[in-house]
């Protein structure tokens, strides 16, 4: 729990994705101490919002719930949800990190993760966490795997109207509650901060507020894929009509310098594979089409991944279609050049079209902690070669998207090293000697 | 007929069911196998989650052990591969002896491969068997054994240079084996490298420098791995040192006056004086790290021309023959030859499809991308034009897989410095031909990008951009009995869950043995398997599962059956007894396989967690169940 001492660590990792948890694991099980500082209300990360992961199809929770366990109940880790990171420094040799912890308006110490608060709140709002497809309520638990499992108020809709505090056993919600400031006292500090998708393409690309409902983000399929997604099966928002023929449309953002976003985003072609063939499980009979400009199944088993959703009929088309607009029966019209086929521009009909979105740094260094950005907005690592962890400032170390696009996989190889990496530098600063 | 547990205290089971989100519950009905598995005998929970080895799952299990309702667990989930060591875990946290466990797989044996009622009955008879035994489960402890603060490294690239530096940085004392005399594997082969444009010779003089100097690490050149004992803490390794021959005999002919720690073009870091007669080494090592890489693929003579037309080449042997170049000419030169156009071919020896391409001598494909081959050729190609401004290029590809940080300005500037594309099907390859009206050769290829119209290009050099290969490990793979994918790269036990590791504790990944990657990537992978070494190392301790063979003296009449049938080296031994010979095992090299179970005549050999009596009690369980499903039916 935050005090407003100084808490001391031997690492402080910034963003508790899978990155920042395999990094915290890899550094625990060596014997430092780490605090993860993470700013959702939950550890996690992108990862536990997904459906299954490319190529073994396991289910992401499958996956994620273990390492955010294993972390959550390590005597070597502490975690810090619903912290910013509002600078950090090195003070006589060490990083002093100056911490707001924002409130959840419930008392952590109470709270008993029962939820009978989120039964009786009367209120509803879309809920981020199912692609605002459902709606969840003012005083909520993120979702069931969540870690802690902790209510939290969503101030900026609750109508305090106090059922939550009536029905709590343990008299946990506390309206009063206050940001929290303190300071996070380490010696290594990994950057593990992740990434965002581009909201804002729309704009971009066309200059518009929006592409209609049945034009969804490529986060938003993974909820309908998701084994408790919001409709428990795959239907298209606008109308709940079960689509016939789904469209993929890669690059939406990426490698595209009129959208500033030259760097290719490096997991959108697996995905939408993974999608198109997680679809094709769940609606058989439904036209699955990807609109690439190459496909870039470049890891390990990804290339023979392809090759097998070729062979299960899905449709890969080389193009760069433009949403030309929307049909009465919801279909959304996808124009491109047919160069393939060489009959010029051509438009298509599709029920339900997923944007693969550009992936966007989830966080700017610049004035919180003293390394900077590089060019595309990730964090500036001088040694890509051969240190790809090392940041310009001496024991802060980054992986995971924070450092670039990059997958699960190459995410969690990169996050030993930047555990490694912290491990190197505290181990020479003591003398050659690793952690007790 | 229940033993008793340590605490004295009758089996109380609980018993508790996964849903996986879906990926049982969609074809198990598991309110069914709950309320089956709670009227089975000793069981005095039954439970089920959505996904039990979420936080929640397991705090279900802590409650009731720490309640004092339960004091055996059943997990019915996904293969105990994936989670028996988190539920194991979980038990430990909640104070209770992890190993009275037991795990059923309802996933892959089950909702997987079965829908219907039938996989709702496998379902229940799969945790009636896992009840059975956990009846009769008793506590154990793990095999402790002492760690060798020392980590042998298998092969001198980047890969193993990087890992023997992190893990002498963690205080370990490191040998580096490296086959030929030199270190820096095939980086060497390299000029600059992207996306940085650093030389690769500095990159590689500056690790070697690190290897070098520190005076933890060991470098053994002109050595193999030529014996391979041991366990996790205290592997006995044997190298073979030979003096060099063959190629390495010519490579060593052009190191001149070069000093130790000197890298030489396209040849490597010269570590030290070769031995001059053979040697063998003796080696005591806590972990190894296998960094043995890769190699390029060899194109079959006639695959685009290669072998028998002198203007068909390989990438690598483009960029030897540019870094002697410094420009200054309008045109390439290559062999005396003006190049007045050029074209590359992409995928030579990768993203192989069977049925399209034909397999190699002994019939194998590579199906897999080689990931840095794209922005390899994208880097020769801007290259050149800058230097050769006359000289056209082409690049016949497939996919530009320009994926990296940094990678795409390749490709960008590639079409900006007027490099021309043409994207070519699996199907339709190119074909090359000799001969043509101002030039060596003609390519003719469908274009994509064209609506495969049919292009002819005059060209005068060809290159091929030949994919990565696992390299012929067939004997470290042998001796040391490493699993191997369907891609012949080695394999780790989960990309994900354990991407370094494999399933025999102690033995990591680094690098391209195991699957391509960039030099960056190959440094991340040799920091992560280097963390994980260093972790168990620097304890001075390692635990291993106590599923070994256990043997009752009092029945054991030394026979010597077990030891003949043994299959891993020295896990059974006789010794003398007053009473005769007896056998004894050495649980840490017991690999709890049972061979010595089957062949006792005696039944003096019992599987700690794996006793016939549990055994037993699974096929009484699986019995009953099934009588009892016949007789619904």
């Amino acid at each position: 729990m935050p005090s407003n001492e100084t808490q001391k660590f031997d690492s402080l990792v910034l963003g508790g994705g899978i990155a920042g948890l395999a990094a915290a694991l890899d550094l625990a099980d060596a014997g430092y101490q780490v605090a993860v500082l993470e700013r959702d209300a939950t550890i996690g990360g992108q990862m536990i919002r997904l459906s299954k992961v490319f190529p073994t199809l396991d289910c992401a929770s499958c996956i994620t719930t273990p390492k955010m366990a294993a972390a959550a109940h390590h005597p070597n880790i502490t975690l810090f949800t619903m912290c910013r990171l509002e600078g950090a420094q090195r003070v006589d040799g060490k990083l002093e990190a100056r911490v707001t912890q924002l409130p959840r308006y419930v008392d952590p110490d109470k709270c008993i993760g029962c939820r009978q608060c989120e039964y009786e709140c009367p209120v509803m709002v879309d809920d981020h966490e199912q692609g605002g497809f459902t709606a969840r309520k003012a005083i909520y638990i993120p979702f069931s795997n969540a870690i802690p499992q902790l209510a939290l108020i969503d101030r900026e809709h609750c109508m305090m109207c106090g059922k939550c505090s009536s029905v709590c056993p343990t008299g946990a919600v506390d309206q009063l509650q206050q940001e929290q400031e303190f300071v996070i006292q380490a010696e290594t500090m990994v950057l593990s901060t992740g990434f965002e998708l581009m909201t804002d393409f729309p704009q971009r690309a066309y200059g518009a507020p929006g592409l209609g409902d049945n034009v969804i983000s490529s986060l938003q399929m993974e909820r309908l894929l998701a084994p408790h997604g919001p409709y428990m099966r795959v239907l298209r928002p606008g109308d709940g009509k079960e689509p016939e023929s789904i469209a993929f449309v890669q690059c939406a953002g990426s490698r595209d310098l009129q959208l500033g976003k030259p760097y290719c985003s490096r997991v959108c072609c697996m995905y939408a594979i993974k999608q198109a063939m997680l679809l094709s499980g769940a609606l058989p009979l439904a036209d699955l089409t990807i609109y690439y400009m190459d496909i870039r199944a470049f890891g390990k088993n990804y290339e023979q991944f392809f090759q097998n959703a070729k062979a299960m009929g899905v449709e890969f088309v080389k193009a760069k279609p433009v949403i030309a607009g929307n049909n009465p029966d919801g279909s959304v019209v996808l124009r491109y050049e047919d160069q393939e086929g060489g009959t010029g521009a051509v438009s298509r009909e599709h029920d339900l079209v997923v944007m693969s979105l550009a992936m966007l740094p989830a966080f700017s260094p610049e004035e919180i902690v003293p390394v900077s950005a590089a060019d595309d907005g990730f964090v500036m690592v001088p040694q890509p070669k051969l240190a790809p962890t090392l940041t310009e400032a001496a024991g802060i170390f980054t992986c995971g998207v924070a450092a670039g696009p990059k997958d699960i996989v190459d995410s969690i190889a990169e996050a030993g090293a930047a555990a490694l990496g912290a491990a190197k530098y505290m181990a020479a600063k003591r003398g050659g000697q690793a952690a007790a | 007929m229940s033993k008793l547990n340590s605490g004295q205290e009758a089996p109380k089971i609980g018993v508790y069911v996964c849903h996986c989100g879906g990926n049982i519950s969609d074809h198990v009905e598991i309110d069914k196998v709950v309320e089956q598995a709670g009227g089975l005998a000793n069981v005095a929970v039954a439970r089920e989650n959505s996904f039990m080895c979420s936080d929640p799952g397991q705090e279900m299990i802590i409650e009731d052990i720490e309640a004092g309702k339960v004091n055996r667990i059943v997990v019915a989930s996904c293969a105990p591969a994936l989670h028996e060591a988190t539920f194991r875990g979980a038990i430990t946290r909640a104070g209770m002896n992890p190993y009275l466990y037991e795990h059923a797989n309802i996933r892959e044996q089950v909702s997987w491969v079965h829908h219907g009622p039938g996989a709702t009955d496998k379902a229940a008879a799969l945790v009636a068997a896992a009840v059975g035994k956990a009846g009769e489960l008793e506590p154990l402890e793990p095999i402790r054994v002492e760690a060798e603060a020392h980590a042998t490294v298998i092969g001198g690239g980047v890969a193993g240079m990087s890992a023997a530096r992190d893990l002498a940085a963690q205080g370990l004392n490191v040998a580096l084996v490296e086959k030929s005399p030199f270190l820096g594997g095939q980086v060497s082969q390299l000029d600059k490298t992207f996306p940085s444009g650093e030389a690769a010779g500095e990159l590689l003089s500056a690790l070697a420098a690190q290897v070098l100097h520190d005076d933890r690490i060991t470098v053994y050149t002109c050595s193999e791995l030529a014996e391979y004992s041991g366990y996790v803490g205290s592997f006995k390794l044997k190298l073979q040192r030979t003096p060099p021959s063959g190629q390495d005999q010519e490579r060593l002919s052009r190191i001149g006056d070069a000093s130790p720690g000197q890298f030489l073009p396209f040849v490597g870091v010269w570590a030290d004086q070769p031995p001059e007669a053979s040697e063998e080494v003796e080696l005591t090592s806590g972990a190894v790290v296998l960094a043995t890489g890769f190699e390029h693929y060899t194109p079959p003579q006639g695959e685009y021309g290669y072998g028998d037309l002198a203007e068909v080449i390989t990438l690598p042997e483009l960029i030897q023959i540019m870094a002697g170049e410094t420009g200054g000419g309008e045109q390439l030169v290559v062999n005396g030859k003006t190049v007045n156009s050029l074209a590359l071919i992409h995928c030579v020896g990768s993203r192989q499809i069977p049925g399209i391409h034909q397999p190699a001598p002994g019939g194998t494909l590579n199906e897999h991308c080689s990931r840095v081959c794209c922005t390899a050729s994208l880097q020769a190609a801007c290259e050149l034009r800058e230097k050769f401004p006359e000289t056209s290029v082409f690049e016949l590809y497939r996919d530009i897989r320009t994926y990296g940080r940094g990678q795409e300005d390749y490709y960008l500037n590639a079409g900006r410095a007027g490099v021309v594309f043409a994207r070519f099907a699996p199907e339709a390859p190119p074909r090359i031909e000799a001969g043509g009206e101002d030039s060596a050769l003609t390519v003719t290829v469908p274009d994509q990008l064209l609506a495969g119209e049919e292009l002819a290009l005059g060209v005068d050099l060809v290159v091929l951009a030949v994919g990565m290969e696992p390299r012929d490990n067939q004997g470290l793979v042998d001796k040391m009995k490493l699993p191997v994918g369907a891609d012949r790269f080695l394999l780790e036990v989960h990309p994900k869950l354990r991407p370094v590791e494999l399933p025999a504790a102690g033995i990591y990944l680094a690098g391209t043995c195991q699957a391509p990657m960039d030099t960056s990537e190959v440094a991340n992978a040799a920091g992560a398997a280097a963390a994980k070494a260093g972790a168990i190392l620097s304890a001075g301790q390692v635990e291993l599962d106590p599923f070994v063979a256990q043997i009752d003296q009092a029945k054991c009449v030394g026979s010597g059956a077990c030891v003949e049938a043994c299959l891993s080296d020295g896990a059974i031994e006789m010794i003398d007894t007053p009473d005769g010979k007896r056998a004894q095992v050495n649980p840490a090299l017991c690999m709890g396989c049972g061979v010595c179970v089957a062949v006792c005549e005696q039944d003096a050999i019992e599987l700690n967690g794996w006793t016939l009596g549990q055994y037993e009690a699974m096929v009484d369980a699986i019995v009953a169940q099934t009588a009892g499903q016949g007789a619904k039916a």
